[in-house]
């Protein structure tokens, strides 16, 4: 047998078959992408086809009904969203594919929503933009920030898509800043922009790491500690000044303290037994708006252990610091006139300076203690 | 604590201002700080900086009125004009890192010459507002501007800093360029309000900064002890 040529001319054959089927079955060209606004009306031609071919018209991969049709060419009225898809028209006897549309139904944009903000002043700022309404295709963002004549560069933010950064290369400077921003995608364009102050945009992170704790012994304080945003780059040269606000879960009226300094406050006027909400803001001591409020913390003032009908009774009259609790014994315990149904004993004012020394000494071991 | 109140408006205008501004710079005549006990800087500092607040909040009402009388564009909140002219106005604007690594006394005579010059072109204006009562609220500022640089003075000379000297011949003058329109002559003014508040701004800071260098660390524990009530 004379194998090698009958063979090679089957492999010719199998591959010239191969190339016309893919030739007839393959569109001669990658679908063409159209964008096509929502509500419009849109007619498809069929590619090059006559208006009077015979075709039929698929969307992905379903058929449509022949009423739709204008000749050769696909008519959509009121376009919608769910009308996105892949188009395709076939010759209708032979189901060679003619043209292939892939659709996008969108919007062109409306105006963006452009806004700069300063956490980490005085490094720089930061501006972020949104579009109010979606468009449902692609958009590309053009930010550009102009210092009187002079550009600066914003670099993207590594994690958000809509957020870019400056850093501030001068300081205390008297021309405003000039951020604009355009948008723009297949069905149209938009731009705004905003010019602001140095100062004006200075808002700080809210503080962190509120903590709220009842102080033993007393049944109207709570402590409240926090720490400065940790975005804040100089505390000491940019002091920042707090707000604090509380109030009890039950009501719906805030109590509201300035602090211009420390980081740390004791309510004294908490209503006893009763469970608390506080929440802290910053601002920089001098310039800018305040933070947005931090973390919730919760906390419940100290209230005294119920006592037991025992013999036991007499114990916690004349306890001393050196049993396990750590309260100072009633007899010397601090005259508080804000103190009331506190349950204690009797004040004694005229007990006051030997208070402060056991006083002293008992919350230095309470402080331990709640460091543990 | 101030320095001597400042002459009568009277007479020669321009004299006037020329002898002010002489008057302003040999304020080393300004008795220094009662030092007995000596609690060191910090509490002229902490002077010094409530001065920069009192005035920045006394300055934005002045401004207010001031940029109303100008009229508008002057007084309308997107008015952003390029810095033309303006020129011999202290700018309060520096590079970051050169402000953060400035000496104490550096620091301290920027802000000195600044007010200084400062003083002197709003006593210029004040020449020339139409209105009594504009007269008036500029006065006002004005001697409020002197404490604040007897103030910066007293710092200075509690920490040893000589004052500056102004070289012959470089003493800060002003007066209204003639060639300068009314719109110009506005633009001046406009920048003037605008350094000057800056400038108040940025003192705050500066003092902030030189608080808390000076400041003990001993003060920390002080306040956490009078936080327990005690």
């Amino acid at each position: 047998m004379a194998a090698p040529v009958p063979w090679a001319c089957c492999a010719v054959l199998a591959a010239a078959a191969a190339v016309v089927y893919t030739q007839r079955h393959s569109p001669q060209e990658a679908p063409h992408v159209q964008y096509e606004r929502l509500g419009s009306d849109v007619t498809l031609p069929c590619g090059t086809a006559n208006w009077d071919a015979a075709v039929t018209w698929r969307v992905n991969g379903t058929d449509l009904a022949p009423d739709l049709l204008n000749g050769s060419q696909l008519v959509l009225r009121g376009l919608e969203l769910g009308h996105s898809g892949l188009y395709a028209c076939f010759h209708r006897d032979s189901w060679h594919l003619r043209h292939q549309v892939l659709l996008h139904v969108g919007l062109p944009p409306r105006e963006p929503v452009l806004s700069c903000r300063s956490n980490t002043y005085p490094k720089g700022f930061y501006c972020s933009w949104h579009l109010p309404t979606p468009t449902y295709i692609p958009n590309t963002f053009n930010v550009t920030v102009l210092h009187g004549s002079k550009i600066m560069v914003c670099e993207k933010d590594p994690a958000l898509k809509n957020r870019c950064h400056i850093r501030y290369m001068h300081l205390f400077s008297t021309i405003k800043y000039k951020v604009s921003i355009s948008v723009s995608n297949a069905l149209g364009h938009n731009a705004t922009a905003i010019t602001f102050d140095e100062f004006t945009i200075v808002k700080p992170d809210p503080p962190e790491n509120v903590v709220a704790r009842p102080v033993p012994s007393n049944p109207r304080r709570l402590e409240v500690t926090w720490q400065t945003p940790s975005t804040w780059p100089d505390p000491e040269s940019f002091p920042l000044k707090f707000f604090l606000r509380y109030r009890p879960l039950i009501l719906d009226q805030w109590q509201h303290v300035e602090l211009s300094d420390g980081t740390a406050h004791t309510i004294t006027d908490a209503y006893a037994g009763k469970e608390y909400i506080i929440q802290v803001a910053a601002k920089d001591n001098e310039i800018g708006t305040w933070s947005d409020w931090s973390v919730a913390a919760h906390a419940t003032p100290w209230t005294e252990e119920p006592r037991h009908l025992t013999t036991e009774a007499q114990a916690p009259e004349t306890t001393t610091s050196t049993t396990s609790s750590l309260a100072p014994p009633p007899t010397t315990k601090i005259c508080d006139p804000g103190e009331l149904g506190s349950g204690g004993g009797p004040s004694a004012p005229f007990l006051i300076s030997v208070p402060v020394t056991v006083a002293l000494a008992a919350a230095a071991t309470t402080a331990n203690s709640l460091l543990i | 604590m101030l320095p001597a109140a400042a002459e009568p408006a009277a007479g020669d205008s321009w004299g006037m201002l020329a002898c002010l501004c002489t008057v302003l710079w040999h304020l080393p005549a300004v008795p220094a700080l009662n030092r007995t006990g000596d609690p060191g800087p910090g509490p002229s500092i902490q002077k010094t900086y409530d001065l920069t607040r009192y005035l920045e909040h006394q300055l934005r009402s002045l401004a207010g009125t001031y940029l109303n009388y100008l009229g508008p564009p002057f007084n309308e909140p997107d008015f952003n004009p390029p810095r033309l002219g303006a020129e011999t106005l202290p700018r309060a604007t520096v590079n970051l890192d050169v402000w953060q690594n400035l000496s104490d006394k550096l620091r301290l005579t920027q802000n000195y010459e600044a007010y200084s010059h400062l003083l002197c072109y709003l006593r210029g204006l004040n020449r020339q507002a139409a209105t009594a009562e504009l007269r008036r609220s500029l006065a006002h500022f004005c001697t409020s501007l002197q404490g604040l640089l007897g103030s910066i003075a007293g710092v200075m000379a509690a920490l040893g800093y000589p004052l500056p000297q102004p070289l012959p011949g470089t003493e800060p003058t002003w007066s209204p360029d003639p060639a300068h329109s009314d719109f110009l002559q506005k633009m001046d003014d406009f920048w003037l309000l605008k350094e000057l508040q800056t400038w108040l701004w940025r003192s705050a800071k500066d003092f902030n900064r030189l608080k808390k260098k000076m400041q003990p660390p001993a003060a920390a524990v002080t306040l956490r002890l009078e936080a327990h009530g005690f």
